[in-house]
């Protein structure tokens, strides 16, 4: 009966947010005859590949009560490294692919040496590594934009992982497909396995986890690192959606991320969280990005939506609260 | 031990330890970037690009030194600064509004934003860093929409209404340092010599004691917000002054830099603690570092990645001075 | 009775400026509840902390088991079976209940955490417990009460064989209570040792067998609990001799004008229907035993925390206090039990912490008149004889009765007329003690009024001229001066035997 209770609970904020994204999706139909075409399905998603990464990632750090600022510039940052490899140094796509990966873990790790072992402000530390991150990729590979191979050349096969067309040229927006695995694996790894349960229980009362003999430093620093790997992994999706990467860009990136993980019912104070819900919560985010333009509104309407939507959210945890 | 007695100087103590430390980089880093820079770096031109920066960004670093003193945190500072001068420049290019409104104008936004972050940091209990998220956004989007993505260039010294730009300098006086001064010594007297100031230090260190002696602590938390918005307000008017054109979507890395100064400045993150010389003194190794990077022939990527180093080492110092104290 | 598990000899153990514990003996037997008692700060919980590890003894022994132990940590006893039940509940509020009782030793299967194995083990155990909680519940969602079984239900899965109980009542309803007994009377069959430390009579002639007393830090004595009476378990508690002497009669005239007024004020479990006067020139002593909600009632006063009902008039007027500003403005100060976390700035000037309250008398325009700040923080550090280099020192550089020596100035510079003491020597050394009793004397001689809240009956009986007693939320008694006895007191401050 209880756990009927507790489920249904969960279960309320997610079904909350499918709701909401449903009746955007309903709303931008009505308002808009082109809205409701296959090509805007398609791009909505291809717009939601990276954000949705970064928030699945980002997700960890939020419910250990802090925060990783740094994973917007810093999926830029890891694209354009692995790209220069790629296009500039014969490298092969693989590696190069892995290596955008693989920077973003060390970011990761970075970030939770600085937080959880350093003890510094999360948003402090991380706002820092954003900075770094933004300057990293540029200072690496030249000031200038790279673009990773295209679909149509051979090397461009891993955006196929993305959207795959056809020989008829039908456009199937595969990712969607990862995307789900990838909902899958880290709800199991955040509610089934140590990592995820010691996430959750710093986020709930630091002290006590301790006090239960949790390597309380070692959890907190993976939580960093989910992020930053997570960051790296979008990265990827970015370099294959987007024909070129540019260098300074990446900036407010990790705002999408984050609003769509507090509108999908991630506790900014900590402790509470689904995978699921913050999935749910990207698409908010992603249908404002594409939809408003569909219905007259300037795509930047989106900023300030995403602004008010995340204090919003934020309020009605604090409300939540008094009681 | 020596270092010990050169602290108990009196001269030591009366200017403070680490000011004198800070003035010591400062020349040092002076000096430095001159010899590497086969002296170039000591011309008119860097000297004044130098100080094209320190206005604006002290007058940021300025404010978020009101906002840090209270325990909190504000880096929406730099989008909003843009969104002020974006705006007003549009109105004043596109509608025609008239100059000396525009500049009143920018100020006015910047206050507006204060007002909205610090309401909701003070009577809302939103935690500051979801707030500064939330606004820094906002004043993007805000920005972007208004001016429909298009950068805003303001007048020439040459026109009409180029006398704004003596506010930076004027027939080669650099007004701009006697403005920025004059500024930072009225931020002093408010943190120090005023209630306002007390109450924001004292509400910092211990909010809770201060509530308890009967003061309305979230009328002052929100006022230190609102003191921070009006300085990135006027950061905004010096920032066109110096630059002229300003583009939607950026900003970002001047709250960076803004709390750099700030907490190289002896700040403390924690609140309760706070120098407004020390910021000013810390604004301006900031801004002669952003320029001997350039001066070496460096990108701006690298001071990026040099400033956010900086900030790290600043706070984790700021950090563990704490906990030795405990 | 069973045989004796574990033996504490000789036990010492001091602290800067307190002899916290002095050669204690403590001895407890298999399948035995032994009461711990004594009033507050008579060293019980130092002692249960010196059992665990938490503090390390300077002299004596303990046995455990026939063995010579010492443990480093709560994680070494608990691994060989000593645990505590803490008072306050170091739960993790966002999991389940089964997540909680496993945390840190969770079992796996492969990498996945067997979140049902836990819920049937938690189930099991529950079951063995007889209680009723369901191991997926989100542990916030629990009562206090179940969440105190939980912690009881943990306690028994590490496979204890002694289980301390510190004070576990204090936030449980009766029926509540009834179930936790219940609990333990199952776990006294099975052999467990438990000792069960509270303030409350009928409980500990309910479900103790023996009772250790203690007081100031030394063991008094044990007692079989089926042969004493409330009486005699009281009459060891408070059985020292009072040096100083008590005040015999107050020193108020009875016709003196009742400055504060306090009627049916309630504020959550701890304050229910609390009603009192304030005199002119008044020290009301609040005495009670630690929960008994007094300071919860001087902070619903002081609108610090909020009241649900209740009225209050200043000099006969009624007035309204919502918030510290409102009852500030009424002429109250509340000098708190914590002063560094609530009574003073400790990173800021003696000068800037005496003018907190009253900033608006030292503006010179809109500047801070700072030398008339330092002239009224010079004359109250000489008036108060506050040891201070100058007033421009941080209060965190001094000792503990300095620095509540510069709230009273806080208050004084506000000129506030009501003054509510909470604990005004806690912590504060002897001699510095003395001088805080002196100034008090001398404020109410100057025609302040103070409500003082004191944990050491030696204060009440030396500086009240009346005595309010509170007992779990409730008023239960006001006494004058004249017919306060320690024994009376206690009496009307433990609970009744039903």
């Amino acid at each position: 009966m209880a756990n009927k209770k507790a489920f249904g609970k969960l279960k309320g904020r997610e079904a909350m947010v499918l709701g909401i994204v449903i009746a955007m999706v309903v709303l931008f139909s009505i308002l808009s005859p082109t809205f409701r075409s296959y090509p805007t399905f398609v791009s909505v998603l291809d717009n939601s590949y990276y954000i949705t990464l970064m928030a699945l990632g980002v997700t960890f750090p939020l419910i250990t009560g802090g925060v990783d600022l740094s994973i917007g510039t810093g999926l830029v940052s890891y694209a354009l490294i692995g790209g220069y490899l790629v296009v500039h140094k014969g490298v092969p796509i693989g590696v190069g692919i892995l290596v955008c990966i693989l920077v973003g873990l060390l970011i990761g790790v970075f970030n939770g040496v600085l937080v959880a072992v350093m003890d510094l402000p999360p948003f402090l530390a991380t706002l820092c590594t954003c900075m770094i991150t933004r300057g990293l990729g540029p200072a690496l590979c030249s000031s200038m934009g790279v673009s990773w191979p295209s679909a149509l050349s051979e090397q461009g096969a891993f955006r196929k992982i993305f959207k795959f067309t056809s020989a008829s040229g039908t456009v199937i927006p595969i990712g969607i497909v990862f995307m789900i695995v990838l909902v899958v694996i880290m709800s199991f790894v955040l509610d089934h396995t140590r990592v995820g349960r010691y996430i959750l229980a710093i986020g709930s009362n630091k002290e006590a986890t301790r006090l239960a003999g949790v390597n309380v430093k070692f959890y907190h620093m993976m939580a960093y690192m989910i992020s930053g790997l997570f960051a790296g992994m979008a990265g990827v999706a970015y370099a294959a959606t987007y024909a070129t990467i540019y260098p300074g860009s990446g900036a407010g990136f990790e705002l999408d991320a984050i609003g769509g993980a507090i509108v999908g019912g991630v506790s900014a104070s900590g402790g509470v969280g689904t995978i699921l819900g913050t999935f749910l919560g990207v698409f908010v985010i992603c249908l404002m990005k594409v939809g408003l333009p569909f219905i007259g509104l300037q795509a930047n309407w989106q900023q300030i939506f995403t602004g008010i939507v995340l204090i919003a959210a934020v309020l009605v945890d604090v409300v939540k609260k008094k009681k | 031990m020596k270092v010990e007695k050169i602290k108990q100087n009196a001269f030591v103590k009366k200017v403070g330890f680490n000011r004198i430390v800070l003035i010591f980089v400062l020349l040092l880093m002076y000096l430095a970037f001159g010899v590497l820079t086969g002296g170039s770096f000591f011309g008119f031109s860097r000297i004044s690009n130098t100080l094209n920066y320190v206005y604006f960004l002290g007058f940021l670093s300025l404010g978020v030194t009101f906002v840090i003193a209270t325990g909190g945190i504000d880096f929406s500072i730099g989008p909003v600064m843009f969104c002020c001068s974006l705006v007003s420049g549009y109105c004043l290019t596109t509608y025609g509004v008239p100059m000396a409104i525009s500049l009143v104008m920018s100020i006015l936004i910047g206050v507006l934003f204060g007002f909205f972050n610090g309401y909701l940091v003070a009577y809302w209990k939103v935690p500051p860093f979801i707030v500064s998220m939330a606004s820094m956004n906002i004043a993007k989007g805000i920005a972007a929409v208004f001016t429909k993505t298009q950068s805003v260039s303001w007048p020439q010294s040459t026109t009409a209404d180029g006398w704004y730009r003596n506010f930076v300098s004027m027939n080669g006086i650099p007004i701009g340092l006697f403005i920025f001064l004059a500024v930072s010594v009225v931020c002093a007297v408010v943190l120090n010599k005023t209630k306002w100031g007390r109450y924001i230090l004292c509400l910092g260190s211990n909010e809770e004691a201060v509530r308890l002696s009967g003061v309305n602590v979230k009328r002052w938390k929100m006022l230190a917000y609102i003191i921070c918005g009006t300085l990135v307000g006027i950061a905004s008017i010096f920032f066109v002054a110096a630059y002229t054109t300003v583009q939607p979507g950026y900003g970002d890395q001047y709250n960076n830099e803004a709390i750099a100064g700030c907490v190289m400045g002896g700040t403390s993150m924690a609140g309760g603690l706070a120098s407004i010389s020390g910021t000013v003194i810390g604004v301006i190794i900031i801004s002669l570092l952003q320029q001997g990077i350039l001066a070496l022939g460096f990108t701006k990527e690298y001071q990026y990645i040099i400033t956010g180093l900086i900030v790290i080492a600043a706070v984790y110092s700021d950090v563990s001075a704490r906990r030795r104290k405990n | 009775m069973g045989d004796i598990i574990l033996t504490m000899k000789g036990i010492d153990k001091s602290f800067p400026g307190v002899h916290a514990l002095d050669h204690v003996d403590l001895e407890v037997r298999k399948g035995e509840v032994l009461a711990l008692m004594g009033e507050n700060g008579a060293g019980k919980s130092t002692l249960m902390k010196v059992l665990t590890g938490i503090y390390k003894k300077d002299s004596g022994t303990i046995t455990y088991e026939g063995k010579e132990v010492e443990f480093k940590n709560t994680r070494e006893a608990q691994d060989a079976g000593i645990v505590i039940v803490h008072q306050e509940l170091n739960m993790l509020g966002h999991l389940t209940v089964a997540q909680n009782l496993f945390i840190g030793r969770e079992f796996k299967k492969g990498i996945r955490i067997d979140d049902r194995k836990m819920n049937e083990e938690a189930q099991k155990l529950f079951e063995r417990l007889n209680v009723n909680i369901d191991p997926r519940e989100t542990m916030s969602n629990l009562t206090v009460g179940k969440q105190q079984m939980c912690e009881i239900a943990k306690a028994v899965s590490f496979d204890a064989k002694v289980i301390i109980f510190d004070e576990p009542s204090a936030a449980l309803t009766e029926s509540e209570i009834e179930e936790m007994f219940k609990i333990i009377r199952d776990l006294k069959k099975k052999d467990i040792a438990m000792v069960y430390i509270s303030h409350r009579m009928d409980e500990i002639k309910v479900i103790t067998d023996r009772v250790t007393v203690m007081r100031d830090g030394t063991y008094v004595g044990t007692l079989i609990t089926e042969k004493c009476t409330k009486e005699d378990i009281i009459n060891m508690m408070v059985g020292r001799v009072i040096y100083e002497d008590p005040k015999t009669e107050s020193a108020v005239p009875k016709d003196a004008p009742v400055v504060l007024k306090v009627e049916h004020l309630n504020a959550g479990r701890m304050v229910q229907d609390v009603s009192f006067e304030l005199h002119k020139g008044e020290i009301l002593g609040f005495s009670g035993l630690m929960g008994a909600g007094r300071t919860e009632t001087a902070r619903a006063l002081f609108g610090a925390d909020p009241k649900e009902s209740g009225d209050i008039y200043i000099n006969g007027n009624k007035v309204t206090i919502n918030n510290p500003q409102d009852a500030v403005n009424c002429g109250i100060g509340y000098l708190s039990e914590d002063r560094k976390r609530y009574g003073i700035v400790v990173q800021k000037t003696v000068a800037e912490n005496t003018t907190m309250a009253s900033m608006n008398d030292f503006m010179n325009g809109i500047f801070i008149n700072k030398n008339k700040e330092k002239e009224v923080a010079d004359k109250y550090v000489e008036a108060l004889a506050t040891k201070t280099p100058d007033v421009d020192q941080l209060v965190v550089n001094l000792s503990g009765g300095n620095q509540q020596k510069v709230v009273i100035a806080k208050w004084l510079t506000r000129n506030s007329d009501i003054l509510i003491f909470d604990e005004p020597t806690r912590g504060i050394d002897v001699g510095a003690k003395n001088e805080i009793y002196k100034l008090m004397n001398r404020l109410v001689a100057e025609g302040k009024s103070i409500i003082m809240i004191s944990s050491e009956m030696t204060e009440i009986l030396r500086m009240s001229d009346r005595i309010v007693v509170m007992c779990e939320g409730k008023k239960t008694g006001e006494l004058d001066i004249s017919e306060a006895k320690q024994e009376t007191i206690m009496n009307l401050a433990t609970r009744e035997i039903e």
